[in-house]
């Protein structure tokens, strides 16, 4: 045979040859099923040497959740809920999941500032010492009448230390406030207790073992008092026990989260949730039989029905089920208690309670325990003594102001003049671990630890049957550059500054405090928990003692101290539900309520700003919840900005059509609109000190500071109710279309929302 | 795994648990608005009826890979980063591998897939500039146990598989098998409701079983005969 191969046929034919076999075996369901073992060995599966486990205690609201925070390398990697802490029994929010956002957030104060009330952050760095004399001359040098302290409703053993050196030095005792309780109405629900139950505590819901549960505005899923408990509470109402599935009827003008958990949601009119809770609570006592209790007797149940927006046939269905029911529970909170009749609705809804007969019952209403080292309850200020506070700053009666864990110029409403009143206090000193509008708007900021770097203890005010005392640690020892292994952000404890402070000043002061340092103050508290009864643990001496506190994140009673309130009393007392004033000649009642992923503090959390709304699915942005007819009639539909107006301010937001509101109500939530608080927290770029090295085409504005979103305490006006709380939801105002467009990021589709993108017909 | 919609609230802290332990990205507003966002768990909504007779139809409901016995996300990969692993009966996802053709997250019925449209992490925004040099501080909360996913890369649920080989590899050096409850995901160990459950389906005493088998358990898209992993319990 003569014929050759040429070179270059053969490679041809060799390549044809490989192919076939690769497509053979490649396409083959034989090779996804191979073993392959050491090639899939990902790094997932490697170890990276050990972690380390601290217990400490969540300080992204006052609740006292446990936490365990995992670690390496010196490192925060994961937060975890404390299994034995009994407020959260290992559990968590997403707010608590995201603190370790804010101990590594790239907007932290990095040194002691000489801030000068400058607009923006400033770079004029002082030293430790330096800012510890500033401090102490602060003390020394003023009229102790005129020294003052503002602090949040979170680091109790802070406000334990602040406390005994303004009583030693006779100065005024410092005021706590924090939006949070503004808008959970704190003062109004222990007022009610007060003068029903006769005591003035904060009471107890035990939602896990009721099987009919009235909510009357209370969020309890998202922010209120202590959600993780409530949360908890819920779950074992619905599916603790085997036998009953429970039954949640939830009254607002909005659908919250906790209400799209309702069986049963009904949309009352602002303000007539207490004439409500009346009117059903005689449909309860007649179903009953004998004589209507004083509390009900004079409801006029059609006039409340029509008033209200709500059918007869529904409160009658809603009062049948209470008296068919073993353990119904009714709960008062959030809008309906911030309305001018929010005391005597607080009040209406727990003698419900009380005719019911479940007063200290087994899914009723009790009184939460004292916690370990409590002498009695001691709720935050509420905002009527905070306006009389700011009169006082106002009148030039404080020289120098310290503020620690609460951002004033933000959370409170802008009509009750907080900012305008720094400009009457010589020298206004802030603690604050991150720059916040209060913080900018101060002379120094002498920056705290963060949470997880911190010592500490905090009250559990409510949430567990038992007495508790949940522990702080730092979980780790400051953040650090992890080019030059250098700290990164230079912060002290906000407690061993005022030691040192109150040291170097010498006389009263020193003798007020008279540690070493932040430790042994704690030290000097916990003390006398040694040797106490039915203790989560026993140690004979204190230095024992802090270390198992520290090991198991608190210390707590073993078993359930609730008392029982006396329900002798309730009934016989009149309760008189006036109709709710409303402030403003609007046409639309204005409902604020807080963000349940933001919380009041957490828009500086980049997670948090990324999880959805659970009800509108929105991130990142403020909207305005209106429902689709009303949306129709004003001629806006979604991302039309709108400006609403109140008698106290305006405020600029995009709409979102809501299916779930009453027509004449809008709702904001509130949580964004920060002037200042970082990057994430405000729609600017970046510190402009390195814009140079990186493209403005990053950031919106070109690194300009503008807003993201808006805040609705911007359009409230200073009204209160009976016990002193801010009236927040009593607003009325206007909505006029402004023509702009803000397109909001939502995590649901748009396709087929309201007939957008079906295209014809649809 | 087993989800009851009954008791879910909608709460987010799942979603916020699995960002942290997975190292998930942000995105930030705009990319968000685009749907980009890495959610490897998200909770639906959905709305029934009109004012003032509308609910939330059943419930919230947590969304996530179902981890599906007969994957329709695995055939389509044409560079096999989606196998599927006989050992822990998940679906993988091998980084290393993926091109970023992203016809797997096309494929995927139930939408949980997502893609990494840029290199989120290392973005300058989120830095610091400390004597000239960009540093991270959001970088120290990275988890060493998970890869941190580059562009180009898709990337879902994997069940916490640095959990469960945590847990085999630890029960391995006692000489026991792991116990039920012993660990679980991140999503299940923060949710406040206990709304989540997870385990071995296989083992019967399992509670993830003995939920499984409950009257009021769904599992989505079944008529797809993609043999979720999943298990919904309804309202019933």
């Amino acid at each position: 045979m003569s014929e050759k191969i040429s070179r270059r046929d053969f490679l041809k034919l060799a390549s044809v040859g490989a192919a076939t076999t690769a497509v053979l075996t490649g396409c083959g369901p034989a090779s996804r099923y191979v073993e392959r073992e050491p090639y899939m060995k990902m790094p997932e599966y490697s170890y990276n040497g050990l972690s380390t486990y601290y217990a400490t205690t969540c300080r992204e609201c006052a609740a006292g959740c446990g936490l365990i925070v995992r670690t390496m390398q010196g490192r925060a990697i994961k937060v975890e809920g404390n299994a034995s802490n009994p407020v959260n029994l290992g559990k968590t929010c997403a707010r608590g999941q995201a603190t370790l956002h804010g101990l590594y957030n790239p907007d932290r104060v990095e040194n002691p500032t000489k801030q000068g009330r400058s607009s923006a952050l400033v770079t004029d760095q002082l030293d430790w010492d330096a800012a510890i004399k500033i401090v102490s001359d602060a003390l020394a040098n003023n009229n102790a009448s005129e020294i003052a302290f503002l602090m949040g409703t979170g680091s109790d053993h802070l406000f334990d230390l602040v406390s005994d050196l303004t009583s030693a030095i006779g100065a005024p005792a410092p005021v706590r406030f924090g939006a949070l309780s503004m808008f959970e109405s704190r003062a109004t629900l222990s007022k009610a207790a007060e003068n029903l139950l006769g005591q003035s505590a904060m009471p107890f819901f035990d939602l896990a073992n009721a099987d009919v549960v009235l909510s009357f505005g209370a969020n309890f899923l998202e922010t209120w008092l202590s959600p993780v408990a409530y949360t908890r509470g819920f779950s074992k109402m619905r599916r603790g026990n085997p036998k009953r599935r429970g039954y949640f009827i939830h009254f607002e003008a909005r659908m919250s989260q906790t209400a799209s958990k309702a069986d049963e949601w009904i949309p009352l009119l602002p303000g007539t949730e207490g004439l409500v809770a009346l009117a059903i609570g005689r449909l309860v006592a007649e179903a009953k039989g004998g004589a209507t209790p004083r509390a009900f007797a004079s409801v006029d149940l059609l006039e409340v029905a029509s008033t209200a927006g709500v059918k007869l046939e529904t409160l009658e269905h809603i009062a049948q089920l209470i008296v068919e029911a073993e353990s119904p529970l009714a709960i008062p909170g959030g809008a309906a208690l911030g309305q001018s009749n929010g005391l005597s609705t607080a009040e209406a809804v727990l003698a419900l309670n009380a005719l019911t007969d479940n007063l200290g019952k087994p899914g009723g209403v009790f009184v939460s325990p004292l916690s370990p080292n409590e002498d009695a309850y001691h709720r935050p200020a509420n905002a009527q003594e905070m306006t009389d506070f700011i009169a006082k700053l106002k009148s030039g009666g404080v020289k120098v102001l310290f503020i620690h864990g609460f951002n004033p110029v933000f959370e409170l409403p802008k009509a009750l003049g907080f900012a305008e009143a720094l400009g009457s206090v010589s020298q206004v000193i802030s603690f604050a671990t991150f720059p916040d509008e209060t913080a900018i708007a101060s002379d120094y900021i002498f920056p705290d630890r963060h949470g997880l770097e911190s010592w500490g203890y905090q009250r559990v005010v409510t949430g567990t049957t038992q007495s508790v005392l949940s522990g702080l640690q730092p979980v780790v020892n400051g953040v650090y550059n992890p080019n030059t292994s250098e700290i990164l952000y230079n912060v002290r404890g906000t407690a061993d500054v005022l030691i040192a402070a109150a040291q170097s000043a010498g006389g009263n002061f020193s003798q007020a405090l008279p540690f070493t340092d932040e430790v042994a103050f704690i030290q000097s508290k916990l003390v006398n928990l040694i040797g106490e009864a039915d203790g989560s643990f026993i140690a004979p001496e204190i230095n024992t003692f802090t270390a198992y506190f520290q090991q198991h994140g608190g210390w707590w009673k073993n078993s359930a101290e609730l008392s029982a309130p006396s329900a002798s009393s309730v009934l016989s007392k009149g309760v008189n539900v006036k109709a709710a004033e409303f402030a403003g000649e609007g046409k639309f009642y204005f409902l604020p309520f807080v963000s349940p992923t933001l919380g009041e503090a957490g828009a500086n959390k980049p997670w948090l700003q990324e999880l959805p709304d659970p009800t509108t699915t929105v991130m990142w942005n403020t909207w305005v919840e209106i429902n689709p007819e009303t949306a129709h009639e004003l001629g806006v539909t979604n991302d039309d900005v709108v400006e609403i107006t109140s008698e106290a301010g305006v405020v600029k937001a995009a709409v979102y059509l809501y299916p779930a509101i009453h027509p004449g109500v809008i709702a904001m939530p509130f949580g964004q609109g920060h002037t200042a608080y970082g990057r994430y927290a405000t729609s600017v770029g970046v510190s402009e000190k390195f814009m140079e090295l990186v493209p403005t085409s990053q950031y919106e504005n070109g690194g300009k500071v503008s807003p993201r979103g808006a805040n609705p305490a911007d359009v409230l006006g200073a009204h209160f109710n009976e016990a002193g709380d801010l009236a927040f939801a009593g607003m009325k105002v206007e909505v006029k279309k402004t023509g702009e467009k803000q397109i909001l990021s939502r995590l649901e589709s748009r396709i087929g929302v309201y007939g957008e993108g079906m295209g014809e017909g649809h | 795994m087993v989800i009851d919609r009954d008791i879910c609230t909608g709460c987010q802290a799942c979603v916020a648990a699995c960002a942290m332990e997975n190292n998930l990205s942000f995105v930030g507003e705009e990319d968000a608005g685009y749907g980009r966002t890495q959610h490897w768990i998200r909770i639906e909504r959905l709305w029934e009826g009109e004012y003032p007779e509308v609910k939330m139809d059943g419930g919230f409901q947590p969304m996530l890979c179902q981890q599906c016995g007969h994957a329709p996300c695995e055939p389509v990969c044409p560079v096999f980063a989606t196998p599927h692993s006989e050992a822990e009966n998940i679906n993988l996802q091998v980084y290393n591998r993926c091109i970023g053709t992203r016809y797997c997250a096309n494929n995927c019925p139930y939408q949980v897939r997502s893609f990494n449209w840029r290199d989120y992490h290392i973005q300058p925004f989120h830095a610091n500039l400390v004597n000239g040099q960009l540093v991270f501080p959001l970088h120290n909360q990275f988890n060493p146990d998970v890869t941190v996913r580059r562009r180009g890369v898709m990337e879902k649920c994997t069940f916490c598989i640095q959990r469960i080989h945590g847990a085999q590899d630890k029960a391995k050096s006692e000489g026991r098998e792991v116990e039920d409850g012993e660990f679980t995901t991140a999503c299940a160990q923060a949710c406040p409701a206990s709304a989540i459950t997870f385990g071995r389906l296989d083992h019967e005493e399992s509670l993830v079983s003995q939920l499984g088998h409950l009257d009021r358990g769904v599992q989505h898209l079944e008529e797809l005969n993609t043999l979720p992993r999943v298990t919904y319990l309804e309202k019933g």
